[in-house]
């Protein structure tokens, strides 16, 4: 690739457009690697064109699909699976072990979402409508219980303070010369 | 004997002074010795301790509170904020507690992180962290205890991250900002809320004019707060997550310290949430649900530190559901003891964890009292406090809390919760001691246990004298600020002790001979729930990112790019523009149809004007 490119520069120079640094920079872009051809063109129509683009892509014809032609500018770019990386196997001797990746393979069109930091698809023990049933049904269970709850509360049972004496008539101010209302806590 | 007021406002300064000192020296210093945490954040925090006990003592004989109002920051016409401090029942003792806790810790830490090569950093960040709790705990104002609050998030992601090189240890941190950023958008609401009705951040004032409003909002915001910081049901993921730091960081923040900022944050304005019913009943039924499905899930996990912290979010309910039961100040004794026996518990783990060579499930443990007895010992004395064994320092929270609870006019499904939560408190206690401690060894044969340095011995003893004894100290010489219930039935009274024996006796049966014949595959359905966590982190982590995502990559390609930059912009000129072109080029081909159209078209207008 190094060598690609000092070619390339090079040429760009005997080109002999411009001088000094306006002669350099194009050098320089023509040195940084990749040409218009390994950009994403249009959606690929024959399948001349698919063959094309699976080999741009690096990938097998077999495995080359891409996005539909439905016109939102997804053109010639090959729809990967949507699969975390996650899920690729932590062992492998990969080119990049953090993003589990190896250099020149296809990049998923949403791959910042599927890194190993973000959106998980690894398969779980349960399928995801189960998994969505049982946890609304446990929390709408326990909201349901907390109504009840609710309903018929815990308490210890009360009732009004009893005090002796006639209800302390005297102490409550009551008239010592008069009889008091002789007030019956509880009958046994 | 007359204590100035000075001398508790200098002394509780003195002790932020240590604290501070050992940072802003590492500012201006040449490159710090290797030793640096050894010779001067320990004997710092060791010294902050000591010193911080003179104020407590001034409390405890002459009930000496204050507030001290220092520097303004801000000084407008209507609103004033400034540097305020509040040494009351609640800073005046957590001050000690979070004081003695982090010196045990950072004595432990000096032997676990001995091999790391950026040890210094590491203590630094602690020590940040706990002069933001100290700063928490002692504001007078909202706006100095948001700081508080903000500063020991940042430093607890920090802390969690520290081993960055692992990828799961940089992507279980981000649960945790995640997580508290959703409760920080509600104490920014009640913040707001104060600041727009109530003209005032400060304590004293928002509790004198609370007459005449409706709380119930901003209150909410705070209960979303607390949910946040202290891992209720519904953002609770982040704390088994936080289990990928290292050991001290699980046990200073995550047990002790960071994540009852929540129940504290709750406590501290406990005046205005009495004012709503509304709002006690939320907190005493989400404190529930919280014990009762944390207890759940660290009966089917098998990671050592993930079941003590699932135990930690079990305990953070309870303390949510005192606040629901109006009983802040059990609430906060609640916290003081769950310090020392749950902080005691994490060194235990990080003891054990580092003696079996890195290895944390407790399948493969076992036989350990007989190689560690010291840690086997502090072990099971943390995990009897836990379960409230009568007499030590769980024993005098825990029971009372329940007590209240059962004397209390309630709901009776939170009721139930709690006190399944309190058995399974003691099944998985007992799992722990089984399965950690006993019968056989299951672990490799070769593995650097040991315990005989004083590094790891220390700490433990400390927090072990604090397990048993603590209790006692703190229900002898501080005073209840309401008055229990004095009488009640006796099966009231004994309600917590009963639940947790019959955990107990169901916990020794499962291990027994006649109970290990059942097997969790027989019950697939409620292992996998428990031992998933519901499948709440799996759905929520899952759907929640992906949607936002794929949105924003939506809106950034086909709306905004295709559809405002392309369709409606120049594409949509060209589009408008076509059809009106074609109807004029059409018009201007010089057809004799065209032209006897338009001049018939003009005859009848000439005539209709002409006629009307």
């Amino acid at each position: 690739m190094a060598g690609v490119g000092f070619r390339r520069w090079a040429q760009a120079l005997s080109r002999g457009k411009g001088s000094g640094l306006s002669a350099l920079l194009p050098g320089c872009r023509a040195a940084s690697g990749g040409s218009k051809a390994d950009l994403p063109s249009s959606y690929p129509l024959t399948p001349e064109a698919k063959a094309a683009a699976a080999k741009k892509y690096n990938m097998r014809v077999e495995d080359y699909k891409p996005y539909p032609n439905q016109g939102e500018g997804y053109g010639d770019y090959p729809k990967l699976p949507d699969k975390s990386q996650q899920e690729r196997d932590p062992w492998y001797q990969w080119d990049h072990p953090d993003l589990r990746r190896n250099w020149g393979e296809p990049m998923h069109w949403n791959f910042d979402m599927f890194t190993r930091n973000r959106v998980d698809t690894s398969p779980s023990s349960m399928s995801w409508s189960s998994m969505c049933k049982t946890m609304f049904g446990f929390i709408g269970f326990m909201m349901f219980m907390f109504y009840v709850g609710e309903q018929f509360p815990s308490y210890q049972p009360v009732a009004p303070k009893q005090y002796p004496y006639n209800n302390l008539y005297l102490e409550n101010g009551g008239d010592p010369e008069k009889a008091p209302e002789e007030v019956v806590n509880y009958k046994i | 004997m007359f204590f100035p007021a000075s001398v508790l406002t200098s002394t509780l300064i003195i002790t932020l002074f240590l604290l501070t000192y050992p940072l802003v020296l590492s500012l201006f210093s040449a490159p710090l010795k290797s030793s640096w945490a050894t010779t001067h954040v320990k004997p710092a925090v060791k010294g902050a301790f000591f010193v911080s006990l003179l104020p407590l003592i001034l409390f405890i004989n002459f009930g000496m509170e204050q507030v001290v109002s220092t520097w303004t920051w801000s000084h407008t016409l209507t609103f004033d904020m400034s540097v305020s401090f509040k040494f009351d029942h609640y800073s005046l003792i957590f001050t000690p507690v979070a004081l003695y806790v982090t010196w045990s810790i950072l004595e432990f830490a000096t032997w676990y992180m001995q091999d790391d090569p950026h040890m210094n950093r590491f203590f630094k960040y602690l020590l940040i962290f706990l002069i933001a709790m100290i700063v928490l705990v002692t504001a007078d104002n909202l706006f100095q205890l948001f700081i508080g609050w903000e500063g020991v998030g940042i430093m607890s992601f920090l802390l969690i991250g520290w081993w960055s090189g692992r990828a799961d240890a940089n992507t279980n941190p981000r649960r945790h900002p995640s997580h508290n950023r959703v409760g920080d958008i509600g104490l920014i609401f009640a913040l707001a809320w104060m600041a727009t009705n109530m003209n005032s951040w400060e304590l004293q004032q928002i509790f004198v004019a609370l007459k005449g409003f409706n709380v119930t909002p901003p209150v909410l915001g705070l209960i979303i707060a607390a949910a946040g910081k202290s891992a209720q049901f519904g953002l609770h993921p982040w704390l088994p997550s936080a289990m990928e730091g290292p050991t001290p960081v699980s046990a200073l923040l995550h047990s002790s310290t960071m994540v009852v900022a929540g129940i504290f944050l709750l406590i501290r304005m406990s005046p205005m949430i009495e004012k709503s019913p509304a709002a006690l009943t939320l907190c005493l039924c989400l404190g529930a649900l919280t014990s009762m499905f944390t207890a759940c899930c660290a009966l089917t996990h098998n990671d050592l530190k993930k079941v003590i912290a699932f135990s930690t979010a079990s305990q953070l309910g309870l303390m949510m559901v005192t606040i629901g039961l109006n009983q802040p100040h059990l609430a906060f004794l609640h916290i003081c003891m769950h310090a020392f026996f749950k902080a005691m518990l994490f060194l235990c783990s990080g003891s054990i964890i580092h003696s079996l060579g890195g290895e944390q499930d407790i399948r493969k443990m076992g036989a350990l009292h007989r190689q560690t007895p010291w840690t086997s010992s502090c072990f099971i004395v943390g995990t009897l406090a836990l379960t409230g064994m009568p007499f030590l320092s769980g024993f005098f929270s825990k029971d009372a809390i329940i007590e209240a609870m059962t004397t209390s006019y309630l709901n009776t499904w939170a009721l139930v919760l709690t006190l399944f939560a309190t058995a399974f408190t003691a099944i998985y206690s007992v799992r722990l001691i089984y399965f950690v401690l006993m019968p056989n060894p299951r672990s490799m044969t070769i593995t650097p246990i040991g315990e005989a340095n004083p590094q790891v011995l220390n700490p433990l003893k400390r927090l072990v004298w604090g397990s048993i004894f603590a209790g006692l100290w703190f229900t002898l010489g501080i005073n209840p600020l309401k008055i229990p219930v004095m009488s009640m039935p006796p099966t009231i009274k004994l309600t917590a002790l009963l639940v947790t024996i019959a955990g107990l006796l169901i916990a020794l049966w499962f291990i027994s001979p006649s109970g290990a014949r059942i097997q969790t595959t027989l019950f697939p359905t409620p292992h996998h729930f428990t031992s998933m966590l519901g499948y709440y982190p799996t759905l929520v982590h899952r759907m929640t990112p992906k949607l936002s995502l794929m949105w924003g990559q939506t809106a950034a390609d086909q709306t905004i790019d295709q559809n405002w930059l392309e369709e409606i912009g120049p594409k949509a000129t060209a589009t408008l523009s076509k059809p009106l072109i074609t109807i004029t080029s059409e018009m201007q081909q010089g057809r004799m149809k065209t032209h006897l159209l338009f001049f018939f078209l003009g005859l009848t207008l000439m005539c209709s004007m002409i006629i009307y």
